[in-house]
């Protein structure tokens, strides 16, 4: 029950102003959506180094959570690069070489992840789009692409961790936002624990992402992951997914779930609604496309 | 003309500055609409709005005679529930383009996206590219032209109305079929395409129901029916009923559909007492002088609230499953005890309008008989999401009942077995839900309360979602309730008690600290003022009597509502029948009723030591049985089953 939205900016150029872009685009679908409000943000990214960010509360139990993890980091080897507390979040940043679904299984047993990547960064929590710019300052970000999302709590609580973006656990950098409900999420769950996967929450979204992400490690292109998604989940759904140079999104064969986009030669941008693309080109009457029911696609940023 | 600026103002000024010049005759110009909900909305004057960029969702949504123009693109709803009037849309729309029309000309020139013209009743919607996933689903009438590729599924089940395909057919939806186009009909097509310049010289196939879903096959056989109350709450293993059941289904093939309530006991009402013993209570000659009963409902967000004289009010049932004396006579018991009335599906009578003080008018997924004329005299505004007899299923109307005349003001064919649809086609999650009460609003001009009626299934996830969207109340349904016709297992079996539904309401909002944010009004199996009290004791604010309403006003409770020939005129659209209902006199003794409830719970609540029907609460009751404590978290004490109340309070 949300609203979802997704942007990438085509050249590669850094530069750019993503995070402002996801805060007018969240906020023009904010109706669909006023409990919490999250960010899938990619940034530059340093060889070698991953980030990750952890949800870890505001009080006296961040700390603790913060003194397991590091020593989690120790354990797996990972040498602490930098580290901060924001808001409810822990973020670090550590240079790791090892396997890093093993790594991510560690740490989620010390505090509750919600990205690790290169060039990830998933930021969110309860309030507005802007409400969560005023807590981590989201409208400075700078980078190439990243999805947002606003969401409105219907069967689980309003928590930060369980709003979106949700993350491909164990997976570097691969992020989703989905509007619907996956209705055979405990089969298809049940099918990728029994190879070993993890999941952190019950919700259908984080599936998602495992799906995709799994596909993607066998190096099986993001686009056919993303066309064999729409035949392999039942239910309504329209949903983005982004990885670290790409975004696709998919959506259902019953078309409930709202999706319209807008195309340049300088980006690609996809919401639930217009009144969001329109957010970044004001007065402007744009020549935007609904894709069609059970359709599919991807965007690379150029290298 | 008159220039509204929407980068300037918002949507709802917006709104009405259109509705103000639109009532003063001037044309209207949009700028910077850049693609937001509503515009013009509501609008009720033939003058012409231009929208100079892209709308969003429901443009020119429930509106009448109105023109409207819009450069680019619209969103999902476009021109939803217009009556006349017009919109030309210059690129592409979204889901749902035309839907619930009864009687626009509508054109997009680009694509128009799936579901388009979904409910449609009269009119034209005219697409000059593609169309998408099931046009014409569920049309009832009307006309859709479209120029490019059909889409999946053309004409779901639609069961009236005619599409014309110029561009090549991808496939036919469940129940149509492909017909030979008359040349006259192919004639006013082109005339309607030059109106409008569209260049178009190719050939068009004829699409329209085949008939094989529009009635059931076979009838039921005439049996005496067993009296309601001979087989309710009796074992339902190998009891007469479930013998006749059999024998039925052996004969049609299908489930039996019947009208009335579940019968199945489940735990009630009748298994939570007071905790106080109040047969010796001293209540004064009369307790109805000595009690605050009257209750404002809905205006917690600003809207004008429904003002009842007691925290009572009439269930929505529909012109249609009873007849339009009945509903009169509800109407006229209704206002004389000054509470307020419910059209239920399929629209609003004169005769009902004027005879109910209060009125709510309530709009469900087949749009039958909504229109923004009557939204504006109605008293409230109500979204039928589902009900507590059936939960996940439309109304039911067998073709006996679907007359001319109810068709017509439902705008649909006559003598169909109409099986309403059990979605809206814009409210498929808590997301679109906000909109669509968005432009209920918009189109009233924010005066009247929206409500929801939700028949208990999810209550704890539903109910948080009612407050969420912004619902001023919710009327609460439990599987008690009855309907005038419904699958018999579907009313047994599926749906959850009265009783866990209002304290799975209570316990939901409780847990987000939303419970000030919404009122309740609780209804299924209500059957007087003791089952009130009780009712308002475990938190609703206000209760709804459906089913004693009727019985007080005549019925006999054979439970042969559907099959439209109700002896007593209640449950009926034959003439006929309905001759022999007196709705002026049914009409003072539902009235009689209504105040024995008065008395009982004025009675009832003094006795329990308070003033004001507001001071009841859960302290004031016990369980009597280990279902009901475990049900509502009340003590259980089942020693309170000795108590005579019935005495006590009469």
């Amino acid at each position: 029950m949300c609203g979802i939205a997704g942007i990438l900016f085509k050249h590669m150029d850094i530069d750019r102003d993503t995070g402002k872009a996801l805060i007018d685009m969240l906020d023009g679908c904010q109706h669909r959506g006023p409990d919490s409000t999250g960010f899938a943000l990619y940034g530059d990214d340093h060889p070698g180094e991953i980030k990750m960010r952890f949800y870890v509360g505001t009080g006296n139990e961040a700390g603790d959570a913060i003194g397991r993890l590091r020593e989690v980091f120790a354990e797996q080897g990972a040498e602490l690069v930098d580290d901060e507390r924001i808001g409810s979040a822990y973020r670090a940043v550590v240079k790791f070489s090892g396997d890093l679904q093993k790594f991510s299984y560690a740490v989620e047993h010390a505090a509750k992840v919600m990205s690790i990547g290169e060039s990830l960064e998933i930021v969110k929590d309860i309030g507005t789009a802007h409400d969560v710019d005023d807590g981590y300052d989201i409208h400075h970000f700078r980078g190439t692409h990243g999805l947002g999302h606003v969401r409105l709590a219907t069967e689980s609580d309003v928590k930060p961790e369980a709003g979106h973006p949700f993350w491909a656990t164990g997976f570097s950098d691969v992020a989703i936002v989905h509007n619907g409900q996956i209705t055979n999420y405990w089969k298809m769950r049940r099918r990728l624990e029994r190879r070993g996967f993890e999941f952190v929450t019950d919700n259908d979204s984080e599936l998602i992402a495992v799906y995709l992400a799994d596909k993607m490690s066998q190096g099986i292109p993001l686009k056919e992951a993303l066309r064999t998604s729409i035949d392999d989940m039942d239910g309504t759904f329209s949903f983005l997914v982004s990885t670290k140079d790409e975004i696709g999104y998919a959506k259902d064969h019953l078309a409930a779930k709202p999706m319209i986009m807008f195309e340049n030669d300088d980006l690609i941008a996809i919401a639930s609604e217009e009144v969001s693309l329109n957010r970044l080109f004001p007065g402007k009457a744009l020549d935007t496309r609904e894709p069609p029911p059970g359709s599919y696609n991807t965007w690379s940023r150029s290298t | 003309m008159v220039t509204i600026d929407l980068s300037q103002v918002s949507v709802r000024e917006g709104n009405e500055q259109i509705r103000a010049a639109g009532a003063e005759g001037h044309d209207i110009e949009v700028l910077n609409p850049d693609a937001r909900h509503h515009i013009g909305v509501g609008l009720i004057h033939p003058v012409t709005v231009t929208v100079r960029g892209s709308a969003g969702y429901f443009l020119g949504g429930l509106s009448d005679k109105a023109n409207f123009v819009v450069e680019r693109n619209v969103g999902w709803g476009l021109g939803d529930n217009m009556y006349n009037g017009s919109v030309v849309v210059g690129g592409n729309a979204g889901a749902i383009a035309g839907v619930a029309i009864r009687g626009a000309e509508i054109v997009v020139k680009g694509n128009v996206g799936s579901r388009a013209g979904q409910v449609m009743k009269k009119g034209t919607l005219l697409c000059a590219g593609n169309a998408n996933f099931m046009a014409g689903y569920m049309m009832y009438g009307g006309r859709i032209i479209i120029l490019g590729d059909s889409g999946e599924r053309l004409g779901e089940d639609m069961s009236g109305g005619e599409i014309f395909l110029g561009g090549p057919l991808n496939s036919l939806g469940s129940d149509a079929t492909l017909t030979d186009a008359e040349q006259a009909e192919i004639d006013d097509i082109r005339a309607f395409l030059d109106r409008y310049e569209i260049p178009f010289k190719g050939s068009f196939q004829k699409v329209v129901n085949a008939g094989k879903k529009l009635r059931y096959g076979t009838s039921e056989t005439p049996v005496r029916s067993i009296p309601y109350f001979t087989f309710s709450g009796q074992s339902d293993y190998w009891n007469q009923k479930v013998q006749e059941d059999v024998y039925i289904k052996s004969q049609i093939g299908r489930y039996r559909v019947r009208g009335y309530g579940g019968a199945r006991a489940v735990p009630h009402l009748t298994d939570i007492a007071f905790r106080k013993d109040i047969t010796a209570a001293s209540i004064g000659d009369n307790p109805v002088d000595d009690v605050e009963m009257k209750t404002l409902i809905g205006g917690i967000n600003g809207a004008k609230p429904l003002t009842l004289t007691m925290p009572v009010m009439i269930a929505p049932m529909s012109y249609g499953a009873l007849s339009r004396s009945a509903k009169q006579a509800i109407a006229i018991a209704s206002g004389m005890a000054g509470i307020a009335e419910n059209t239920g599906e399929g629209g609003m009578s004169d005769a009902q309008r004027d005879a109910a003080k209060q009125l709510i008018f309530q709009m469900l997924g087949g749009r039958l008989g909504w229109n923004i004329h009557d939204m504006n005299r109605a008293d409230g505004l109500e979204i039928y999401i589902s009900q507590g007899a059936k939960p996940g299923f439309g109304g039911q109307l067998m073709a006996k009942k679907v007359t001319k005349e109810l068709a017509e003001i439902r705008g649909i064919p006559a003598g169909i077995d109409l099986r309403s649809p059990s979605r809206h086609p814009d409210i498929l999650g808590a997301d679109d839900l906000v909109i669509k009460i968005e432009e209920l609003r918009e189109a009233t001009g924010y005066r009247l309360p929206v409500s929801v009626k939700l028949g208990a299934g999810r209550i704890r996830d539903d109910i948080k979602i009612a407050v969420k969207d912004g619902f001023d109340f919710v009327e609460l349904d439990g599987m008690q309730g009855s309907t005038g016709a419904g699958g018999a297992e579907v009313m047994e079996y599926v749906g959850i008690p009265t009783l866990s539904a209002i304290c799975e309401a209570e316990r939901a909002l409780a847990s987000i600290g939303r419970r000030q944010d919404i009122e309740i009004v609780l209804m299924g199996g209500i059957r007087d003022g003791v089952d009130a009290v009780k009712g308002l004791a475990l938190g609703a604010d206000a209760i709804a009597l459906g089913t004693s309403a009727i019985i007080a006003g005549g019925c006999i409770a054979c439970m042969q509502c559907h099959v439209g020939q109700c002896v007593t005129g209640i449950a009926t659209q034959d003439p006929e029948h309905e001759k022999r209902y007196k709705a002026k006199v049914e009409a003072q003794h539902i009235y009689t009723f209504l105040e024995s409830v008065r008395w009982q719970i004025a009675a009832i609540t003094k006795a329990l030591g308070h003033k004001d029907v507001k001071q009841l609460s859960r302290d004031d009751l016990v369980a009597l049985t280990p279902e009901a404590a475990e049900i509502t978290g009340l003590p259980y004490e089942p020693d309170r089953r000795n108590v005579d109340l019935f005495q006590a309070a009469g």
